[in-house]
């Protein structure tokens, strides 16, 4: 270490005991111009004299983990939303170039005559916009009528499945049944097209706040019950020079388990908590100097497996996999309104 | 006028003091940043209907009711005008302006957007945050930043011309980089733009090659491609000066994300062997390009589709730049390796 970092150094432990490590680090990396000039000022400090040092008072420091899991699928979107896009849509398909179909589609093939069949149903190359006409004498009639089902997502997903399932024979045959001769054309057999899986999930149908299979389209967090009984993040007081990122896998080994393929994302804390103790509780305890804790949250994203509570050094009891507002229902009011900003909407 | 008030201002003192605690309750007119803002705003939304009976949603036909009311009738004459915006800008003077490019009878409108991409989502609800956490660097209670130094040199010397100009680049070439503002909420990098731009120099003894290699960008892309012409005479290239040689398109918006989410999930994962994209390439800026061979280019989805139609031999490789608000190349690829687009080899910054 060289000479003007050990002077910064001096100086800003002399300021006292209310800087972090981290801060002290940044200054401590002040240019060697900037380092000597503070040097210079504050000589006539240095004949002070060097006082023992005594405990000052202090809090504890914890490290907690904010372990989540990220939304797996896309959010359902607001009416309005889904109202616009199908309202672009149609409008797309007024003002686009034509599908150049003989670029995709080969004459006199059953693709061909596959595509003549749909598009005489469904009046658009798009498949998902509903029967809609971009020109002609009725084109003005674009509007979407009351309790229309187009503009909804289920919807649109069904009319894309139905067009992959389907030769558009089905609609003919239908209207003419009666005339339909024997030696018509055969019937085409598909392969059935493996349909995209539920948005709603058992666990959230039986309300399993254990599991990670339950809303999909949220985050959602750890919450462990603790020895005294209230429901919090994990957490744990850390351990002589041990540095937050550290503390926090650690804290994640003891609790949940081996059984998780986490990662810690980055090395500093996305929130904080101070819990203040009671004056009896003070006067009690060993350390009078300790006036409360302060846990630092760190942020954690699991990608798989699940927590298991077995062999956790911590002392928790039980666990919960919870969306922001069930961890609102769930923890203390006073710990709420220091984590709820650390929480995202969705 | 105050001593006519006299009486009833006491009388409201008294009685605001002697409120009923049943008004602390009441729901008040105040909002705060947790309530819900729209709810103040309007207490009727836009998306309620009013009342219909079923019977007469079920019987409505637009089509019937138009006919019926022109049964027996003369029809309107045919507009004498329609409007059609006018198809060059004659300037701001002139009495026929252009509609704005939002306007759907505008020639320049382009529809959308048409759905709301899984990757933005994703942006936004995950990675957005993650390299907030990630890039984050906390400067302690107090600290002043360094005072920047002017990065233009000033004109020195005794002419008079000096005063007022403008200061000057700094020596050497490259002009000045871009600063790196302290992260916050307001500047985590995101990606803005995809440029997909394919070179085709057999195009100048034959076109085919240019309009395949545009059909393949547009196909790929789902923009309009736009053709190049080579700027100067290249003999090591073989590039002629004035000869079309290039198509590049522009993703913008909703593209963007379909296009990037389609090469990493499809395209990228199918290629055998390959190792990533080039630790090396950046623009220091924030900006990074790789290149994709013609095999590669043919593994898109849309190309696959109908293989057949392209001539053969005539597909071409393209670069993809991908643009990003980050402002060096360490922070542009932190986000694209969160998207999923690994890298390898030595990492320049």
């Amino acid at each position: 270490m060289n000479a003007g970092q050990q002077t910064t150094r001096r100086l800003v432990s002399r300021t006292g005991p209310s800087i972090c490590r981290s801060c002290l680090d940044t200054l401590s990396r002040q240019p060697y111009s900037t380092a000597a000039a503070a040097a210079i000022q504050t000589e006539p400090q240095e004949a002070l004299p060097i006082t023992p040092p005594t405990p000052s008072p202090s809090y504890a420091l914890h490290a907690g983990i904010l372990v989540s899991r990220p939304p797996l699928l896309t959010r359902p979107p607001h009416p309005f939303e889904s109202a616009y896009h199908l309202y672009q849509k149609r409008l797309n398909e007024r003002l686009a170039l034509p599908f150049t179909r003989y670029f995709y589609i080969k004459k006199n093939t059953p693709g061909d005559l596959e595509w003549k069949r749909k598009i005489k149903q469904r009046l658009t190359p798009a498949r998902d916009i509903g029967r809609y006409r971009g020109y002609g004498d009725e084109a003005w009639n674009d509007e979407v009528l009351v309790g229309a089902q187009e503009s909804e997502m289920a919807w649109q997903v069904e009319r894309l499945l139905e067009d992959a399932e389907r030769d558009g024979g089905e609609e003919e045959g239908k209207k003419g049944e009666g005339v339909q001769t024997v030696g018509g054309p055969k019937k085409l057999e598909r392969e059935p097209v493996e349909r995209p899986m539920p948005r709603v999930t058992e666990a959230d149908e039986k309300g399993d706040v254990r599991s990670l299979g339950r809303l999909l389209q949220r985050s959602l967090y750890l919450v462990v019950k603790n020895k005294e009984g209230e429901w919090v993040f994990p957490q744990d007081r850390l351990i002589g020079k041990e540095s937050l990122h550290n503390a926090a896998e650690r804290v994640l080994v003891q609790s949940g388990g081996y059984n998780m393929n986490t990662w810690v994302v980055g090395n500093v804390p996305v929130g904080h908590y101070q819990h203040d103790f009671v004056p009896e509780h003070l006067a009690k305890s060993a350390n009078p100097t300790e006036l409360g804790l302060k846990t630092f949250f760190m942020k954690v994203r699991i990608m798989a497996g699940q927590a298991d509570l077995k062999s956790n050094k911590l002392g928790l009891t039980d666990f919960k996999w919870l969306a922001k507002e069930e961890v609102q229902k769930t923890v203390d009011e006073k710990y709420w309104r220091s984590i709820k900003n650390m929480l995202a909407e969705r | 006028m105050a001593l006519r008030e006299l009486p009833s201002r006491a009388a409201s003192a008294v009685l605001h003091n002697s409120r009923p605690a049943v008004l602390a309750l009441r729901p008040s007119g105040r909002r705060n940043a947790s309530s819900e803002a729209l709810r103040d705003v309007e207490s009727s939304s836009s998306f309620e209907v009013p009342f219909v009976s079923d019977s007469l949603v079920k019987a409505f036909d637009p089509i019937e009711r138009s006919k019926r009311r022109r049964l027996g009738k003369k029809p309107l004459p045919p507009s004498r005008y329609q409007f059609r915006p006018p198809k060059y800008y004659r300037g701001p003077l002139h009495p026929h302006q252009p509609p704005p490019s939002s306007d759907p009878v505008s020639r320049e409108f382009i529809p959308g957007p048409f759905a709301s991409p899984r990757l933005e989502q994703t942006y936004q609800s995950t990675i957005a945050s993650d390299l907030m956490t990630l890039t984050y660097h906390h400067l302690p209670p107090g600290y002043r930043a360094p005072v920047q130094l002017q990065r233009l040199r000033e004109w020195t010397g005794d002419s008079p011309y000096f005063k007022g100009r403008p200061l000057r680049p700094p020596r050497g070439g490259g002009g000045l980089r871009l600063l790196d503002p302290p992260r916050n909420f307001k500047n985590i990098p995101e990606i803005t733009k995809v440029v997909v731009h394919s070179m085709v120099p057999e195009a100048q003894d034959n076109s085919a090659h240019l309009h395949v290699a545009g059909m393949i960008v547009q196909a790929i892309t789902n923009v309009r491609a736009v053709t190049h012409k080579a700027r100067h005479n290249v003999v090591g290239w073989g590039l002629r000066e004035g000869k079309y040689v290039s198509v590049t398109a522009d993703v913008e918006r909703e593209d963007t994300f379909h296009f990037l989410s389609k090469l990493i999930d499809v395209v990228l994962p199918r290629i055998k062997e390959w190792k990533g994209v080039a630790g090396t390439t950046g623009d220091s800026s924030g900006n990074i390009t790789f290149g994709l061979t013609p095999d590669v280019v043919a593994m898109f989805p849309e190309i696959e589709v109908n293989y057949d139609s392209y001539p053969p031999k005539m597909i071409p490789g393209c670069h993809i730049t991908i643009q990003t608000t980050a402002t060096n190349d360490r922070d542009a690829r932190f986000l694209l390796q969160s998207v999923g687009l690994p890298f390898y080899g030595k990492l320049v910054d």
